[in-house]
């Protein structure tokens, strides 16, 4: 198990450089994802951006095309599911998820088309290019940019959106440009994870790290690292293992929350031991 | 005890040092003690969060007693819960509400008979509502949507019925024709136990209780309403309106705090 | 390269004899999925619906490769899932759509790590997510026939305590309905019946069955005997053109379906709402 080895490789170095830009931005992202309770909208968003990724394979494009489209129209989607009273927003939003999953992979799957379906829906980091990481970089910086402008109404909203109000800052903007830094995450970060398993990156690190930390700063921080040093394990055991890729990425990042998890009920039980006073 | 027709009738609801608790917890109420006769009515007088739905839900059964007993006699009671949204949009009909109290049959498996079919339809003829038996439970007005709910417990025949805050948004006219409704329920025998607001209204009922996380007096409405008993009930929110002398009966409303969740 | 190739005959549907073995399948499926699928639209179980069937697919992964029986692999996995869900949703605690989403990330990419590396049966990854028309043998069938009249049955039987607890729980349960039961065999039941749908709609969209036509209905429907009926028509319609579309384009019924019931949804709705607009339930400050 060389340690040096997959550095050598320039495909697996710039494996590592994407998914730590990803699991940096993205694990800190996600805290907030979870605390605005967005993960099904999330989930929604990923799995319904897949015909966009395949049709940007079809034609040629470059994915990160394909996801920002997908994204887009995903968001469209949910967003006209949400306003339908009559069955439900929950089952609307199921309704079009379906659908466009089910459109993706019909698109993907006919004889003529060519087969890197598993590769969209499960991601590919070995296959990033230029492209890919002069995204992911942008994302980084960009988004890390917007992440410290908004921290403060972020905060507030997050801790009591009425009084948040009363501030000045207007709860209704602040969600809007979650969203968009959602969709922005989504479309960048598909391409290395695919668009199953992209939601590992956005909020395993977060729970992972959830409620280790009192200010919501330091927790977007250590969710930062989680996220960048599970990509680098994940990345380490495909190419130990010989396992694919995108998977194994997610898998540590999944493996770090159900690690904190496990962490924190075992401090909650050696806590609450029974006191002998009434 | 003595009932309005002279001569002794069985209580139809007991409780005796009554604590409920949720999951075996700290208690969210306790010290419940009172008797009700049947053909009777009782206002019980509270906050949000003191214990109003929680007896209710103490007296069908769904909590069980942490302390002390509770019984209903006359079979299950009926159930009028707060109105949740969620309901407005199941498509079922105000027949179909009427018919559910049949359920209590016991025999749940089992379709709709012809006879519970027609108990149905009298008791929305009953409340006034025949004409609206295919119409949506949804697009009925509060107060309709209310008497349908009657309508259910008396398919269900239920000697006794808990209303949990039945008047909540309903106009003054349906509120008033609900409210005879209550009195003809009443005068048949059975017993009403109904949680409300309005501290006034509780003058008409031939009981009150007054709750906080605990029962915090019981009686008739003319004497139990004291100022010291409504402040004790709902911390400083009442505004008195008129006092008959010091420890005596007061007029009072209380000050309510809507909670709106956006 | 076209790859719309020349529309089938319908009539292939029934000629060809592994065709004939699909449609009826997705019949089959069709009367279960209308009719479970009006209870899971009803009482909000849409989301679970779809997880039940994700969840399971790292168990049909192994049993593929082992020759164990995948439905019984996925049975177990799905009514493991039912039970948790059941459990956390009694004890108060709601696990969140955070745990729920992670624990569907693992089941995908556990499942696609056992196939492409630890058993190397890749080439099977499409039809375990996707469903077959073409390997459906008489067992899956079997499995289908057993799942549609269990759904059958249990709408019989409990579809009255069903609607009376949906409506509205606390007054059900003081009417003597038995609400836990009840709602544990609901989920058991959805449960059961993904799993005989696995073969051939795949482990990722159950909900094409299970969801979307019974939604569909609900836009139609103003009753619940409608509903049941109406999703039941719409599920079998769909199931039967899905098939036709998957044989035409040379694709596995799972997605076809899925497009099918999707295009027939957004067409209900628009339909409906340009005939009714939106009325507003009667609404009073409470």
């Amino acid at each position: 198990m060389d340690l040096l080895e997959p550095l050598q490789s320039g495909i697996e170095r710039r494996a590592l450089a994407e998914v730590v830009m990803l699991g940096a931005f993205c694990g800190a992202f996600g805290c907030w994802v979870t605390t605005f309770r967005l993960s099904y909208p999330a989930e929604s968003l990923a799995h319904g951006l897949l015909p966009g990724l395949v049709l940007a394979a079809l034609a040629g494009l470059p994915l990160l095309l394909g996801g920002v489209a997908g994204v887009a129209v995903a968001a469209l989607a949910v967003w006209v599911a949400g306003r339908d009273g009559r069955v439900g927003s929950d089952t609307a939003t199921a309704v079009a998820v379906t659908g466009l999953l089910g459109l993706g992979s019909l698109l993907a799957l006919t004889p003529a088309a060519p087969a890197r379906l598993e590769e969209l829906l499960f991601g590919d980091p070995l296959g990033v290019t230029d492209g890919d990481l002069a995204a992911a970089a942008a994302l980084a910086l960009v988004g890390g940019a917007a992440l410290v402008a908004l921290h403060r109404p972020l905060a507030a909203v997050a801790l009591d959106a009425t009084g948040a109000r009363a501030l000045g800052v207007r709860p209704g903007l602040v969600r809007l440009a979650l969203l968009g830094l959602l969709a922005a995450a989504l479309a960048v970060a598909v391409q290395g994870l695919g668009s199953l398993l992209v939601l590992a990156v956005l909020i395993g690190p977060a729970v992972a790290v959830r409620g280790l930390f009192s200010t919501p700063a330091r927790a977007m921080v250590a969710a930062a690292a989680v996220g960048a040093l599970a990509g680098v394990a994940g990345i380490y055991a495909s190419s130990w293992l010989g396992t694919a890729a995108g998977a194994s990425v997610a898998l540590a990042l999944c493996g770090a929350a159900a690690l904190g998890a496990l962490l924190r009920w075992l401090a909650g039980r050696s806590r609450a031991a029974p006191s002998p006073s009434a | 005890m003595p009932g309005a027709l002279g001569g002794l009738v069985t209580a139809a609801v007991t409780a005796e040092g009554l604590a409920v608790s949720y999951g075996g917890g700290r208690p969210a109420l306790e010290e419940v003690e009172f008797e009700l006769a049947a053909g009777s009515s009782l206002c019980v007088l509270g906050p949000n969060g003191g214990g109003k739905t929680t007896l209710f839900r103490a007296l069908t059964g769904e909590l069980p007693a942490l302390r002390g007993t509770v019984a209903v006699a006359g079979g299950r009671p009926a159930y009028l819960a707060q109105t949740e949204r969620t309901r407005l949009d199941f498509p079922v009909s105000a027949l179909d509400v009427a018919l559910m109290g049949s359920l209590a049959n016991g025999r749940w498996w089992l379709p709709a008979r012809r006879s519970d079919r027609d108990a149905a339809r009298a008791a929305l003829d009953r409340v006034g509502l025949a004409d609206r038996a295919s119409d949506r439970f949804g697009e009925l007005s509060g107060g309709q949507r209310q008497r349908v709910l009657i309508a259910r417990a008396l398919v269900q025949d239920a000697r006794v019925l808990l209303l949990d805050e039945p008047l909540a948004g309903v106009d003054p006219a349906s509120g008033e024709r609900i409210e005879r409704l209550f009195g003809e329920l009443r005068d048949e025998g059975r017993a009403l136990l109904v949680s409300t607001h309005d501290v006034e209204s509780a003058r008409a009922f031939d009981r009150v209780l007054c709750l906080n996380g605990a029962q915090i007096a019981f009686g008739d409405p003319a004497t139990a309403l004291t100022r010291d008993v409504l402040e004790r009930t709902y911390g400083g929110e009442i505004v008195v309106l008129e006092e008959d002398g010091p420890g005596g009966a007061v007029r009072a409303v209380t000050v309510q705090h809507h909670h709106h969740d956006h | 390269m076209d790859p719309f190739g020349a529309l089938p005959a319908p009539t292939d549907l029934v000629e060809l004899r592994f065709m004939r073995t699909a449609l009826v399948e997705l019949a089959l499926l069709g009367v279960a999925g209308g009719l479970l699928g009006a209870w899971i639209v009803l009482r909000r179980l849409a989301f679970f619906a779809h997880a039940v069937g994700t969840a399971t697919f790292p168990g049909l992964v192994v049993a593929d490769a082992t020759g164990f029986s995948g439905t019984l692999a996925a049975l177990a996995v799905a009514l493991g899932y039912a039970g948790g869900v059941e459990r956390a949703g009694r004890s108060g605690r709601d696990p969140g759509d955070v745990a729920t989403a992670l624990l569907l990330v693992i089941a995908l990419a556990g499942g696609v790590v056992l196939a492409s590396d630890v058993f190397e049966s890749g080439a099977g990854v499409d039809r375990l997510l996707f469903g077959t028309a073409l390997g459906l043998g008489t067992g899956d069938l079997w499995i289908a026939a057993a799942a549609a009249a269990a759904a059958l049955a249990a709408t019989v039987l409990l579809g009255r305590a069903w609607t009376a607890v949906g409506f509205d729980t606390a007054g059900g349960d003081a009417l003597g309905v038995p609400v836990r039961t009840a709602d544990r065999l609901l989920l058991g039941l959805v449960a059961v019946a993904a799993v005989a749908a696995l073969p051939a709609v795949g482990a990722l969209l159950v909900a094409s069955l299970f969801v979307v036509p019974a939604a569909t209905a609900r836009l139609l429907t103003r009753s619940v005997g409608g509903l049941l009926a109406t999703a039941v028509a719409v599920a079998v319609g769909q199931g039967a053109v899905g098939l036709y579309v998957s044989l035409w384009l040379d694709v596995p019924p799972g997605p076809a379906v899925a497009v099918v019931g999707a295009a027939a949804y957004v067409a209900v709705a628009l339909a409906t709402a340009v005939r009714a607009p939106a009325r507003p339930a009667p609404l009073e400050a409470a």
